[in-house]
């Protein structure tokens, strides 16, 4: 299904309603040292009244099969409320690598409770070194001898570790880097919370001591479908970037034609007004870039691997400059604990370091425009 | 998506196109060592050839004009098409995919933004006697604003006109004139009350460039070419029909010119341009000069391609808008400012990785050619408003920040 411009409005005018009543800054401070972090109820009212987990899941496994398109317009709105909730870990990792591993049972009979909300899940890749790259992976799995599996090895910086319903964790087979399913009441898995930068998205340890676990997809496909994972769920994170750096745009700029020094507001003195323009020109080139990914993998074009790793770059590093710059227009207020800038700046930095940062999407660049 | 007006204009328009031209070769898929390896953005040929340059040009806009692709915004009792500026786009957006003669020197400054004023300020046997013959191809016309004290605050005009009869007296000197040499009409801003404030002093005139008393000087930029002039105007007589707009109301005039800056979506992909921004010829050249392994290098290609992939990203969503007959936002000054970034940025990239040979010419193909585009980036932060200026504009206009307050002195007006 695919949504027409006055379509994308009204969805994006919904989100944007619920979060402002759902997610006001006070929710996010307070969901920030809380366990979990993220409301329950408010979940339960994003799937049930927007039905926002499965949004972009196919209509044969329960959700309403709209497409990238759509779903960047909610997450851009997600990104700019700094939204506490497992909406990424389930619905860009986890969902994803269910639909790219291609396993259509395992699709059949986890998609659905995701789509309809009731199961959270996340994708569990990186170890100690937090490398998303599935050759860099350690952890083992071997067959039980009765048709299932046990895994083996740690995890780290996994998103929503501690609270996920279900964990697709990524661990090495003879035959390679390979999915499986683990349970999040199985036994031998321990879960640990990691102090986060960015509060607002829970990252956690686990250690799997000969824990159960179900193949997804076929043995060694792990590498093939982390590369497709890895594209959306950077398209999905662009979108959130574009969304946070257009939101530290909107205050800066709000907060120069209202602050007055020297007898006249400081939007005025040309060293601050330059900085929103140069702050505006990140954001254009943020949301056209994340926008135009989600366009070509709705449309399934060639060139949509180039232009999610242009996405990933681009976003990360417009939020970032957004957010350094947004607390800089507004000088020592915006260096407190009490204003919001440094939620956004925390965010900014750690999105833009999640899948390796610079020294990893460059490389990529160059790889995927085959130069 | 697209409307159906504008689907049967482009359509139309690649019909057109098609029974006239050849599609335009694609430099970025060129073989290393093979072809032409110029790197010229501004033309730095010999008078003759220039001569030939502009006489292509006005062959291809006479039969543009014939076809109804002139002056597509125009009204038709002069010779347009009498349709909207986004049609107007969206033609130069399908033209540059095709391999037609370059008319820059007849569109950009004439037909794009003095045509406009002519058509809204000009008395009518004015529009008469030279709409048509511009959008033909027969009259190119240049923009007399800048003068040497009055760059970026184009108010403060010194060029004096005076009234003896029926006719106007003009006296001054003007500079960064693009396209005066090929001239034939001028829109000059003068000072007709140096009592008024400097906005309110301002008088515009269309000046035939034959006329006794103007002398075009060619001005010699830092690539070595002279691409643009200073013109002297000495006791210029016009008659009263060529003013534009009322005594002391030039400024209105001269807002009319600046608001018709032609927006540059879609017209990056040609020339050197293409061949600077292409991912393909980038690390071809980082090959050839045995390059792509040096990691800091290869870092620095990735974040220019960035800015260049997402500017191109920019223009598609800006031009898919347009088709689908939306008014362009702040994409089009967003994309200038990029524009001019990406280039300068791609030529210090290059510079880098050429390493001596773009400080002297060893010979090697598609090496010491950069200097030419490296030259000519600084004018691209400069020429159609600094990027100061632009900068101003999109927080003003798209941020809606304060003006900066007009001091006293300011207000002045320089003798």
């Amino acid at each position: 299904m695919t949504a027409d411009e006055s379509e994308l409005r009204e969805l994006r005018a919904a989100v944007r309603e619920f979060l402002e009543a759902k997610s006001p800054e006070e929710a996010v401070r307070k969901l920030m040292e809380s366990e979990p972090r993220f409301d329950p109820a408010v979940w339960s009212q994003a799937a049930d009244q927007l039905r926002l987990p499965g949004l972009a899941i196919p209509e044969e496994y329960g959700g309403d099969g709209f497409g990238r398109v759509e779903l960047g317009v909610v997450l851009e709105e997600m990104g700019r409320a700094l939204f506490c909730a497992p909406f990424f870990a389930t619905v860009l990792l986890a969902a994803q690598a269910l639909l790219a591993s291609g396993d259509k049972e395992a699709c059949a009979r986890l998609l659905p409770g995701i789509a309809a909300g009731r199961t959270t899940a996340t994708l569990a890749v990186a170890e100690d070194h937090g490398s998303w790259d599935p050759a860099m992976v350690s952890a083992r799995a071997v067959p039980d001898g009765d048709a299932g599996w046990t895994v083996r090895g740690r995890k780290c910086f996994v998103i929503d570790g501690t609270t996920a319903d279900l964990i697709l964790v990524v661990a090495r087979t003879v035959a390679g880097p390979t999915l499986f399913a683990v349970e999040r009441d199985a036994a031998g898995l321990a879960a640990e919370p990691m102090e986060t930068l960015d509060a607002t998205r829970a990252m956690a340890r686990l250690t799997l001591d000969a824990v159960p676990a179900t193949l997804v997809g076929a043995e060694g496909a792990g590498g093939r479908i982390m590369a497709k994972v890895l594209d959306i769920a950077s398209v999905g994170l662009a979108a959130e970037q574009a969304g946070g750096a257009r939101r530290c745009l909107e205050t800066s700029a709000e907060y120069a034609r209202a602050r007055h020094q020297f007898g006249r507001p400081i939007g005025s003195f040309q060293a601050v007004k330059h900085k929103c323009a140069d702050m505006l020109v990140q954001v254009e080139l943020a949301e056209a870039a994340s926008r135009e990914a989600a366009r070509l993998a709705d449309e399934g074009s060639p060139d949509f691997p180039v232009a999610a790793t242009v996405a990933h770059a681009c976003c990360s590093r417009a939020y970032m400059i957004a957010a350094m710059e947004n607390i800089q227009v507004h000088g020592g207020i915006g260096f407190t604990w009490e204003h919001p800038a440094h939620l956004y700046f925390r965010r900014a930095k750690s999105s833009q370091l999640l899948f390796g940062g610079p020294a990893v999407y460059h490389e990529r660049l160059l790889d995927r425009l085959g130069i | 998506m697209e409307s159906d007006d504008m689907r049967d204009f482009a359509a139309e328009a690649r019909r057109f196109l098609d029974a006239h031209v050849a599609k335009a070769p694609d430099r970025t898929a060129l073989t290393w060592g093979e072809g032409d390896d110029s790197m010229a953005y501004f033309s730095s040929l010999p008078l003759e050839e220039e001569r030939e340059f502009v006489q292509r040009a006005r062959e291809w806009q006479r039969i543009r004009h014939e076809n109804g692709f002139g002056w597509i915004t125009g009204p038709v009792e002069y010779g347009g098409r009498g349709l909207t500026p986004v049609h107007d786009l969206l033609y130069d957006a399908i033209e540059s995919e095709y391999d037609v003669a370059d008319t820059g020197v007849l569109s950009v400054i004439g037909l794009g933004m003095i045509g406009p004023t002519i058509l809204a300020h000009a008395q009518p046997r004015i529009k008469d006697r030279w709409l048509p013959a511009m959008y033909r191809g027969d009259a190119i016309a240049c923009q007399l604003f800048s003068e040497p004290g009055a760059g970026s605050d184009l108010a403060s005009v010194a060029t004096r006109a005076v009234r003896e009869g029926e006719d106007w007296v003009l006296n001054g000197q003007k500079v960064w004139t693009s396209v005066a040499q090929h001239s034939q009409i001028g829109l000059a801003l003068t000072r007709t009350n140096p009592e008024a404030p400097k906005h309110r002093g301002i008088t515009a005139f269309l000046v035939p460039m034959d006329a006794p008393g103007v002398e075009v000087r060619p001005l010699r930029q830092m690539t070595g070419g002279a691409d643009f002039n200073e013109v002297f105007l000495t006791d210029v007589r016009i008659p009263d029909d060529h003013r534009l707009g009322e005594v002391d109301g030039g400024w209105t005039v001269a807002l009319t010119t600046l608001m018709n800056e032609r927006a540059t979506v879609g017209s990056e992909g040609v020339g050197p341009v293409a061949a600077a921004l292409s991912p393909d010829h980038l690390s071809a050249l980082m090959r050839a000069t045995w390059t792509w392994d040096d990691r800091a290098l290869r870092a620095r290609l990735a974040e220019l391609l960035v800015d260049v992939l997402a500017t191109e990203h920019l223009n598609a969503r800006a031009l898919r808008r347009l088709r689908a007959g939306v008014a362009p936002g702040p994409e089009m000054s967003v994309s200038k400012l990029m524009y001019g970034q990406n280039l300068t940025r791609a030529a210090h990239f290059v510079s880098d990785v050429l390493g001596p040979r773009i400080i002297a010419d060893t010979g090697q193909w598609g090496t010491y050619a950069w200097t030419e585009l490296l030259l000519a980036t600084p004018a691209l932060r400069i020429l159609g408003g600094t990027e100061e200026i632009m900068k101003n504009i999109l927080a003003e206009r798209v941020l809606g920040l304060p003006k900066e307050p007009v001091t006293a002195a300011a207000k002045e007006v320089r003798p």
